[in-house]
């Protein structure tokens, strides 16, 4: 089996999931909107546009803030428990077993067949929000920030797969994989400064949010919600630091996952 | 016997507690880290004089919200669980009705719901420096709250009823819960008469309007939203017990509409 054909399996795998769970597509739809929906209407409840712009310090449109926040938090949840916690959906229908067995190795059979999953979930949700984006800016400009949306999308993936499978390399060899994911997921994003920046948080939580490659891909996607064309200057750097990770954390995933898989055979915790 | 059978409801869901305590901590957690991560997106547009009173209100507003999905979905979507673990038919040919045993998911609910909200107003106070306990009716305070556990409750079995009858997606549940707090937000004092009326009448939003009084020193519609909120408990009463009834009967005539898709 090439590596084409776990991209393909992947693809097939997302077509018969909602095919056969139009409540779940129904679902998927509704989420993001419902999240945006309740930031901005509390908001606005109990506050205003120009306390936003005070508090964060940033010239930017509330709802384009929040898109963004919004599509890179989603897409962060989607990686770490797509790639993270399929580990313990895997062992929960008694497929891990055969998994790991199959002729590639763990780490790229739970990569490759979850990228296509992520672009199309990820593109569904940047359409999804282009038509309030285009409304809120022009055509133009409307564009160039969904443009820059999505490149925060696909670069910020890359190093979020190999932070994911490095979880994996954990989860792997314990059995209580919800209990650390469900309550880890929520606080990564609060340290990557995913509704609230991270430059706000306390130091100690900033110190945490710079090895955080989500950190990165929400600054990234923010720079669409500030007023005016998008800077070229702070995209290239945030787009350099994203490539760095991702050589750093693929390689320890490749390096750990390996272990992880000989420490849970080893110890039968499979 | 029906003391025996009490008992043995709430051995098996306190001994559940105990066996998933690790599972419930968790929920908690994840449940508390979730809303305050929710909470400092709102609180960015909160002046910063301002801060303490949107965050006493906005807790409230939490704690209605948490009782609301925690029950209805601990209790209204576990009957999927029982369902599949064909616990149905068991209890049934024993003359137990399976809604007793359901009824009993209060306790895990409950914990769950105390736990986030201790851990949400630990968090609140040590962030933003706020005593969200600081209220000027108590009284009036319980009873919102109290009118709020049965209302959910009353829902989350009327959902338990109808899920032995048809399938009822998680999604759909999570989605209805985020309705929810949509409207629990919502200020009455803004909406204009005779509107307002109307919009007492949502489920839950009376009993919250009454929580919302609570924390301030206003009577604004104090009356018509006690009436509205108790006529109102009254008939969820109605509706889950009716809708409990019928499904049993229906179980006996039809079997557990799972039976099909196992």
């Amino acid at each position: 089996m090439g590596l084409i054909s776990l991209l393909k399996s992947g693809i097939m795998l997302d077509i018969y999931f909602f095919k056969n769970n139009k409540s779940e597509l129904l679902s998927m739809l509704l989420w993001p909107y419902l999240m945006l929906g309740l930031i901005l209407g509390a908001g606005m409840l109990f506050g205003s546009t120009s306390a936003f712009k005070q508090n964060t310090g940033l010239n930017a449109d509330p709802i384009i803030y929040f898109i963004a926040s919004t599509i890179v938090a989603m897409a962060a949840i989607s990686v770490m428990w797509e790639v993270g916690g399929n580990i313990l959906f895997l062992r929960w229908i008694g497929a891990l077993p055969y998994v790991l067995l199959a002729p590639h190795r763990i780490s790229t059979t739970l990569i490759l067949s979850y990228i296509p999953r992520y672009l199309f979930l990820s593109l569904i949700q940047l359409l999804e929000f282009a038509p309030i984006i285009i409304l809120v800016e022009n055509l133009s400009s409307g564009v160039l920030k969904i443009l820059v949306l999505a490149l925060a999308i696909v670069v910020g993936m890359l190093p979020l797969l190999g932070f994911s499978a490095l979880f994996a390399s954990i989860l792997i060899s314990i059995k209580e994989e919800t209990h650390v994911l469900s309550w880890l997921n929520p606080l990564i994003l609060l340290f990557s400064g995913a509704l609230y920046p991270a430059y706000l948080l306390p130091y100690w939580t900033q110190v945490i949010s710079w090895i955080l490659p989500s950190t990165y891909t929400i600054e990234l996607a923010r720079l669409a919600s500030i007023i005016g064309s998008p800077q070229l200057a702070p995209i290239t750097f945030l787009i350099g630091v994203l490539l760095g990770m991702t050589i750093v954390y693929n390689s320890l995933a490749y390096i750990l996952i390996d272990i992880g898989e000989r420490k849970a055979l080893g110890k039968g915790a499979i | 016997m029906a003391l025996v059978r009490l008992k043995a409801v709430l051995w098996l869901h306190t001994l559940r507690l105990w066996r998933y305590k690790w599972s419930f901590l968790n929920l908690i957690l994840s449940q508390a880290m979730w809303v305050f991560l929710f909470i400092l997106g709102i609180l960015l547009f909160v002046p910063r004089d301002y801060i303490g009173l949107a965050c006493r209100e906005a807790f409230w507003i939490i704690v209605a919200w948490t009782i609301v999905s925690q029950t209805s979905t601990m209790v209204g979507g576990w009957m999927r669980f029982f369902i599949t673990l064909g616990m149905i038919e068991e209890h049934i040919l024993r003359n137990i009705s399976p809604f007793n045993v359901v009824l009993g998911r209060i306790i895990p609910s409950s914990a769950v719901s105390i736990g986030t909200l201790l851990f949400i107003a630990l968090i609140f106070g040590e962030a933003f420096n706020t005593n969200v306990f600081s209220v000027y009716n108590i009284g009036l305070l319980v009873l919102g709250m109290l009118l709020i556990f049965i209302q959910s409750l009353a829902y989350g079995f009327t959902i338990a009823a109808l899920s032995v009858r048809i399938g009822i997606s998680r999604g759909i549940f999570e989605i209805l819960s985020f309705a929810i707090v949509g409207l629990l937000m919502v200020p009455v004092e803004n909406i204009p008469s005779p509107l307002n009326t109307l919009f007492l009448s949502v489920p839950y939003v009376a009993p919250m309007h009454l929580s919302k009084l609570a924390l301030s020193s206003s009577n604004f519609m104090l009356i018509q939203s006690t009436i509205i909120s108790l006529v109102e408990t009254v008939a969820m009463i109605i509706v889950a017990v009716h809708s409990v009834t019928s499904s049993e009967e229906w179980i006996r005539r039809q079997g557990v509409k799972a039976v099909g898709f196992m």
